[in-house]
C-alpha cells in the first residue's frame, strides 16, 4: 500500500484506549495476554489500560490457540 | 547380403564425443538401424550382454561409485531418474501441532520436520503400503491411518532454566535445558504389527540425530504429533532416497603430438593431479623417425596416466603451445555413476531397485497394451 | 496455511491394528491404460501413456528405434503440467506399430535383466576383493 493510500483513522471518535467507555465494556469477558517483557499472564477486559500488571511493560501478546492445528509437511 | 562391419577405428571414433574450446561435436548416438547404410544395429540381447560391463570404484554403505559401460544414454538416464524420483521412502507428511510457543512458525517447523531423512528396518518399509491421499474429486477416497501405512512420531520438548548453570554462563545450551531441539528428540512408538519390524536399531529414527530442528528459550514448548507415509521423489524431494544420483561420461584425452620439456610440466598443470604423468623419452622413441621425439632422448614428455579423474575443464585448450597437440573428448557409452543414499537404503541396492522398477514399469505397460488389443 | 483446525481432544490416532482388514492401497499397481490417438493406421500410430515422462519415454524410444522394422519413433511430453507422454511409432510393412511397441518393451525388460546380473556380479566381486584387502 502506498503512503498516499493510507488513511489515518479518526482517533477522536472511537478511542478504544480511553477510559470513558460505555456500559458494554463492563460485561465484556477478560482475555488473558502474555507480557512481552516478563512473560507473566495479564488478563484484560475491554477498555483496560494495555499494560503489564507486574512490570508495567506496554507490549502484550495474545496467547496461542489451545486447539490442535494440522499442517502438511511440504 | 552380409551386413557391413565398420572398422575398429571407425567404431572407436563413433564412441567419442568431441570437446573443443567452445563447441562439442558428435553428440548423438548413431547406433540405430538405417543410420549407417549396410550396417546392422538391430537390438541383439547377446551382443548387448557381451558389450556391457560394470566396474566398481567404491561401494560404501551410503555412497557408491561405479561405471556402466556399453549402454545408451537413454537407459542410463532412466536409471538415474528412477533412483531420484520413483523409489519410495518414508517421510513426515502430516504434522499435528498441539502446542508450539517457540519463535519458529508452525508451518515452517512442519516443512523442516518433513525434510528430516528417516531410516528404519528395510523389511518393515517394504512391508508398508501406500497411504492414499484424498483428492479434490474424491474427498472421501483417502485411506485411513493404520499400522501398515502410517508411522507415528512424537516431538514434545519444553525448555527450562538450568539451576546448576555456572554464574555468568553465556551459552544457552548450558544455561537452559532443551535450548536446542534436535532430530534425535523425535520419538517413535511402534503400533500393531510395526512392533515386529521396527525394533531396537531397526526402529524408525532420523538418519542424522544432530539436525537442529528449532531453538527454544525457557517456558517455550513444542508438542507435535507427526504422521509419516511412503511417497516418491516425484511428489516431493523429501521422499527421494538419494542425496545425489548422477553420472558423468568418462573423459578421454589424446595427445596427438609430443609435448616435451617445460611445456609438458605446464600441460600437466592444466589437469587435476594424477591425470597427466611426466615420463622420460626413451632412446628407442628418439630413434624412431617421424615420431616427433628425434633428438629428445632423456627429455620429459607428457603422457595420459588416468583420465578418470579429469574434470574436462578445457584449460589446456586455452594455451597456444598445445594447439593441435591434444584432443579432448568423452566416451559416449561409459557412464560413471555416483549414488549417495540418504541413509534408508544402501546405495548399490538403490541402483538394483531402479533397474527392477524400470522392468516393472515395462511389464505393467505391456499388460496395458494387451488389454488394448482385446 | 493450516489445513484444518480441530479440537484439542480430537483423536487423530490410528485405527486399531486388529480391526484392519481393509483393501490395501496400491496406487502404483492401478490399471494402466494406453490410449491410441486418433489418426492411427496399422503401421503408424501415436500412443498416449498416462503418468509417464522422460524416464520411460526416452528409454522406450531407444529400444523401439533399435528395431530395424521401425521407420520412425519419437516421444513428446505435450505439456509439462500434464503427466502424459505421447509416443509416435511408424513402421515398415513388415510389422505393425503395436507389435513394435510390444517388442520395444520386451527388449527393455531383457536389458534390465542383463544389467541386474552384471551389476550384482561386479558388486559381489568388488566386495569380496575389498574384504580380502581388509584381512591381508
Amino acid at each position: 500500500m502506498s503512503r498516499e493510500a493510507y488513511q489515518v483513522p479518526n482517533l477522536g471518535a472511537q478511542n478504544a484506549f480511553g477510559d470513558g467507555m460505555g456500559a458494554g465494556s463492563m460485561e465484556s469477558p477478560a482475555v488473558s495476554y502474555l507480557c512481552g517483557e516478563c512473560n507473566s499472564r495479564v488478563s484484560l477486559k475491554r477498555g483496560d489500560q494495555i499494560r503489564c500488571k507486574e512490570c508495567g511493560h506496554r507490549v502484550l501478546y495474545k496467547e496461542r490457540t489451545k486447539r490442535m492445528v494440522q499442517f502438511e509437511a511440504r | 547380403m552380409a551386413p557391413l562391419i565398420p572398422s575398429q577405428e571407425e567404431l572407436e571414433r563413433r564412441r567419442i564425443v568431441g570437446i573443443n574450446a567452445e563447441t562439442v561435436t558428435n553428440m548423438s548416438s548413431t547406433d540405430f538401424p538405417g543410420h549407417w547404410p549396410g550396417e546392422d544395429h538391430a537390438w541383439d540381447l547377446n551382443k548387448f550382454r557381451d558389450g556391457f560391463q560394470v566396474e566398481f570404484h567404491r561401494n560404501d554403505r551410503f555412497e557408491a561409485a561405479f561405471s556402466l559401460i556399453g549402454l545408451d544414454a537413454a537407459i542410463a538416464n532412466a536409471f538415474r531418474r528412477i533412483m531420484m524420483a520413483e523409489i519410495p521412502t518414508l517421510a513426515i507428511e502430516y504434522v499435528f501441532v498441539h502446542n508450539n510457543t517457540s519463535v519458529i512458525q508452525d508451518e515452517v517447523l512442519a516443512a523442516r520436520l518433513g525434510l528430516i531423512p528417516l531410516k528404519g528396518s528395510v523389511e518393515g518399509i517394504n512391508w508398508m503400503r501406500w497411504f492414499k491421499k484424498p483428492t479434490e474429486d474424491d474427498p472421501e477416497g483417502g485411506s485411513s491411518p493404520a499400522d501398515y501405512n502410517t508411522i507415528v512420531l512424537h516431538l514434545s520438548v519444553e525448555c527450562t532454566k538450568n539451576p546448576n548453570a555456572a554464574p555468568g554462563e553465556q551459552d544457552p545450551r548450558k544455561l537452559y535445558h532443551n535450548a536446542h531441539v534436535y532430530a534425535r528428540d523425535i520419538a517413535f512408538n511402534a503400533v500393531g504389527r510395526q512392533e515386529q519390524y521396527f525394533v531396537d536399531d531397526e526402529a524408525i529414527q532420523p538418519v542424522n540425530p544432530d539436525i537442529l530442528v528449532a531453538k527454544l528459550r525457557p517456558d517455550q514448548k513444542i508438542e507435535i504429533e507427526m504422521h509419516c507415509i511412503k511417497g516418491i521423489g516425484a511428489d516431493h524431494a523429501k521422499f527421494s532416497p538419494v542425496a545425489t544420483a548422477s553420472y558423468r561420461l568418462m573423459p578421454d584425452i589424446k595427445i596427438l603430438r609430443p609435448i616435451l620439456g617445460d611445456d609438458a610440466k605446464k600441460f600437466a598443470k592444466c589437469f587435476p593431479k594424477g591425470v597427466i604423468g611426466l615420463e622420460k623419452v626413451t632412446s628407442q622413441e628418439a630413434a624412431q623417425k617421424g615420431s616427433g621425439y628425434e633428438g629428445h632422448a632423456g627429455d620429459i614428455k607428457a603422457v595420459v596416466r588416468d583420465a578418470f579423474n579429469d574434470t574436462v575443464s578445457r584449460e589446456c585448450l586455452r594455451h597456444e603451445e598445445f594447439e593441435g597437440k591434444v584432443k579432448l573428448g568423452r566416451i559416449r557409452d561409459h557412464f560413471i555413476f555416483n549414488v549417495e543414499s540418504t541413509g534408508q537404503f544402501e546405495s548399490d541396492v538403490l541402483f538394483l531397485e531402479s533397474v527392477k522398477l524400470l522392468k516393472l514399469k515395462c511389464a505393467r505397460w505391456k499388460r496395458g497394451l494387451t488389454d488394448l488389443m482385446r | 496455511m493450516p489445513s484444518s483446525v480441530q479440537d484439542p481432544d480430537h483423536d487423530q490416532s490410528m485405527v486399531d491394528a486388529q480391526q484392519e482388514t481393509a483393501q490395501p492401497d496400491y496406487p502404483e499397481l492401478e490399471e494402466k491404460r494406453i490410449l491410441v490417438l486418433p489418426g492411427a493406421t496399422e503401421t503408424a500410430a501415436s500412443f498416449q501413456f498416462e503418468g509417464e515422462g522422460h524416464t520411460l519415454g526416452n528409454a522406450l524410444r531407444y529400444a523401439i528405434m533399435k528395431n530395424p522394422d521401425v521407420e520412425f519413433c519419437g516421444y513428446t511430453i505435450p505439456h509439462p503440467s500434464e503427466s502424459k507422454m505421447n509416443l509416435r511409432i511408424q513402421t515398415y510393412d513388415t510389422t505393425t506399430a503395436v507389435e513394435a511397441l510390444e517388442k520395444g518393451l520386451d527388449s527393455l525388460m531383457d536389458l534390465c535383466d542383463v544389467v541386474t546380473d552384471k551389476f550384482t556380479t561386479a558388486r559381489d566381486g568388488y566386495n569380496a576383493s575389498a574384504a580380502d584387502q581388509m584381512t591381508n
